[in-house]
């Protein structure tokens, strides 16, 4: 028990650094919040743009706006920030319709539209909305002389749309929240699991404190043990608050079987995460080093794993040397778990097979520990 | 005994592995990491080929038309759009269950899309189906129209002519829209320019290092430096200055890693890089001064305050979130206004994406007098101090 105790008396002294990361977390969870609605049916991507028009008062132009109004995110800017915008992708678009740009149109001549975009996909659908718009808009002008038949007729034809089926029962908004929530958490659960842990082993491993808990009446094997659990028990403590903060944040998807995987699957990874922190406890001797060694490997693995840049943006040769690191077979099953569209055995199967390799990395962390230890124990 | 200071301190900074780890190594590291999860990010946010289906199902002459519209955007032409797998309802169900295709398009008199779940692929699809039956309804209405307007006519030629018309017209709407992208919107490279100012500040560590080894009422060495004969502002001046050196030496290998290895562009103006770089590493380095000069606390907590403000610097300059700092601008500009590192970042930004010099010589003007407040309050801090005994 007074293992436990000093345990959490240390513990206590770092309790600032458990808030930081659980902050953190609760930050970009925040910051990440879909603007999605959440819902089983087809919702349209909408592409955020600006539009600049100099013929405020032309019919042709206000019904250019108002097409893109009801197919965008058509975004009220102040000009001096404009091209920041664009840089920073709050707009994928900016539309510049010029002066007399619906006389030019009626008169039958082919005004320019002016246009800058990111590139990106969103552009590239903001792009399409406008050509379909144009042509619709120069193809029906020579037909119609009367131009409020002829803005009648061309809206019809836009307003035509195809009939969609979503065969998917998944509420994707929900679930992509909980992806990146719990993929973030990678960061979280290492960065502040790992270096607490660590901070705390290497306190208790401190030369001076080592001689006089060797020489005390205490059985080496009951110290371990209580070392060991009063680790786990604060490691599912951490998980038990990062799980809770799921529940708040994300809601709706962890109420259901994904909510149980994404859980389960944090929890595999928090163990085999306590066996890496041993590990490392073990092996860094110098309490000063600990804080950059943990950085490096939280902020390595997050980075290269993909909880950070979603995985489909990564490259495929770091992917593929993100293989030998735990964050890749915890995020990769998130992946997987987000992508269930049921629960059947065949589908989960995959799941499961990633949370073998988790075990895996574990039960290895584990004899890697025990096999430094007895090295250390030997030399002394 | 500036020169001996100075010499000294240089040697005592560069033996400290945890601040050349911190101050050199760290964003070596982070950049590395920067470049490996970004290098791919803004190549795959383009628009690229993806896999459809296309269902055919009573083969008339409007499924012909739609399908050979569906031909055109395949990814054998020039203008491709999908990976076109043309399958029957089953099979196209079965791949867009496992996820091979993004939907699947049923032809017919009144066409339908199947997908999946809800994204911007899906919506891409829907888009382009709907163009491809906007043309089919556009044709319609002008045989109708030219119908009243000419009485009966050959369906044969007029649909040849209007096809004619309907295809002159299509290849102008592309000139229609002048394109004025900017080339330079490589939106990454923010990260690497707040690595920068990151590293501009993590060099306060280095000036607080000094400062706290200098002053007598902080550390051991303090007190036996501070009982020699030499002026006090010397001494602390000869600290400060080693430290800025070693800052310097820092970021120049970070600049050399970075541009030749990681490729990042800093522009191509020299003296207005080096410039910003001097004034950055001098807003760490005074930031890093007066936290030393006015926190009579252990190193430790002072390091904790130094990491704590400069991460919240860079949190807000966007190293965590690239549009972080753009939010910030658009909602609460003043706040940038006081944060050296977004000033730093803004320097990077304003002189690779701006023709105009003014936006960056406001930066500079701000670090300047960020800078001067820093020095000037711990001048005052330091004259404040005195002691007759510790």
């Amino acid at each position: 028990m007074i293992v436990f105790k000093t345990f959490l008396k240390i513990l206590n002294q770092c309790k600032g650094i458990v808030l930081l990361y659980t902050g953190i977390l609760i930050a970009f969870s925040i910051f990440n919040m879909s603007n999605q609605d959440s819902g089983m049916n087809f919702q349209a991507e909408k592409p955020d743009v600006f539009i600049q028009s100099e013929d405020e008062t032309g019919e042709i132009a206000k019904n250019l706006v108002n097409y893109f109004q009801k197919h965008t995110n058509v975004k009220d800017l102040s000009l001096d920030l404009l091209q920041d915008a664009l840089f920073y992708r709050d707009v994928n678009m900016i539309i510049k319709i010029p002066e007399n740009y619906s006389q030019d149109v009626l008169n039958g001549k082919y005004p320019k539209i002016e246009i800058q975009s990111t590139g990106d996909y969103q552009a590239s659908l903001a792009n399409m909305l406008l050509e379909k718009y144009l042509q619709v808009q120069f193809l029906y002008q020579p037909i119609f002389s009367d131009t409020t038949e002829y803005m009648q007729k061309m809206n019809d034809t836009l307003d035509n749309e195809v009939q969609i089926e979503l065969l998917s029962t998944r509420d994707v908004a929900s679930l992509t929240q909980a992806k990146s929530y719990f993929n973030f958490a990678n960061y979280a659960i290492l960065a502040g699991l790992v270096y607490i842990v660590c901070l705390i082993l290497s306190i208790f491993r401190n030369e001076p404190i080592r001689k006089r808990t060797i020489i005390s009446s205490m059985n080496y094997k009951t110290y371990n043990r209580s070392l060991f659990w009063a680790n786990s028990l604060f490691a599912i403590f951490l998980w038990g608050i990062y799980v809770l903060v799921g529940f708040i944040i994300v809601g709706k998807a962890m109420f259901s079987g994904y909510g149980l995987f994404f859980s389960f699957n944090s929890l595999l990874f928090t163990i085999c995460s306590l066996a890496l922190a041993f590990f490392l406890g073990n092996l860094i001797s110098n309490k000063d080093a600990i804080s950059g060694i943990v950085n490096v490997i939280a902020l390595g693995s997050s980075f290269l794993c993909g909880a950070f840049v979603p995985v489909e943006f990564l490259p495929k040769s770091v992917l593929g040397i993100a293989h030998i690191l735990p964050s890749y077979w915890y995020i990769n099953t998130n992946e997987q778990i987000y992508l269930l569209e049921n629960f059947h055995w065949n589908s989960i199967l995959p799941v499961f097979l990633n949370f073998g390799v988790l075990i895996l990395f574990t039960i290895i962390f584990t004899f890697l520990t025990n096999w430094i230890s007895k090295r250390k124990l030997s030399i002394d | 005994m500036f020169f001996h200071n100075f010499v000294y301190n240089f040697k005592i900074l560069f033996r400290s592995k945890a601040l050349i780890f911190w101050t050199f190594a760290f964003p070596l590291i982070l950049g590395t990491l920067f470049f490996l999860a970004f290098k791919d990010i803004e190549t795959k946010e383009k628009l690229d080929i993806f896999s459809i289906g296309i269902v055919e199902q009573e083969n008339t002459e409007f499924e012909r038309i739609l399908k050979q519209a569906f031909v055109s955007l395949d990814d054998t032409s020039s203008e491709a759009l999908f990976h076109i797998i043309y399958c029957d309802e089953d099979k196209a169900k079965n791949l867009l269950e496992n996820n091979e295709i993004t939907g699947y398009v049923l032809l017919s008199q009144d066409p339908k899309v199947v997908i999946g779940n809800n994204g911007i692929d899906e919506t891409i699809l829907k888009t382009v189906t709907e163009t491809i039956v906007e043309q089919t309804a556009i044709f319609q209405t002008i045989f109708n129209e030219k119908g009243k307007e000419e009485g009966p006519l050959n369906p044969a030629i007029v649909m040849q002519n209007i096809e004619q018309e309907i295809q002159n017209k299509l290849n102008q709407i592309e000139e229609m829209i002048d394109d004025k992208s900017p080339q330079k919107l490589s939106y990454t490279m923010i990260e690497f320019y707040t690595l920068i100012a990151m590293t501009c500040l993590y060099g306060g560590m280095l000036a607080m290092t000094s400062v706290h080894k200098t002053l007598a009422n902080q550390s051991c060495t303090g007190k036996r430096v501070m009982v020699t004969k030499a002026k006090k502002g010397i001494l602390v001046f000869s600290s400060v200055l080693a430290s800025f050196v070693v800052q310097l030496i820092g970021l120049s290998l970070l600049f050399l890693y970075t541009i030749f290895i990681l490729k990042v562009d800093y522009g191509n103006e020299l003296l207005f890089i080096i410039l910003l770089s001097f004034m950055g590493s001098l807003a760490g380095l005074s930031l890093g001064s007066l936290v030393g000069i006015l926190f009579k606390k252990n190193e430790n907590t002072k390091v904790g305050v130094l990491l704590s403000i400069t991460m919240l610097g860079c949190f807000l300059s966007g190293m965590m979130g690239i549009t972080m700092k753009y939010m910030i601008d658009k909602n609460i500009p003043f706040l940038n206004l006081i944060n050296p590192a977004a000033m730093i970042t803004d320097g990077f930004y304003s002189l690779v994406f701006y023709e105009s010099k003014s936006r960056f010589y406001f930066n500079i003007l701000c670090l300047f007098l960020f800078s001067s407040l820093m020095i000037f309050l711990s001048i005052y801090g330091l004259k404040e101090d005195k002691y007759d005994s510790i």
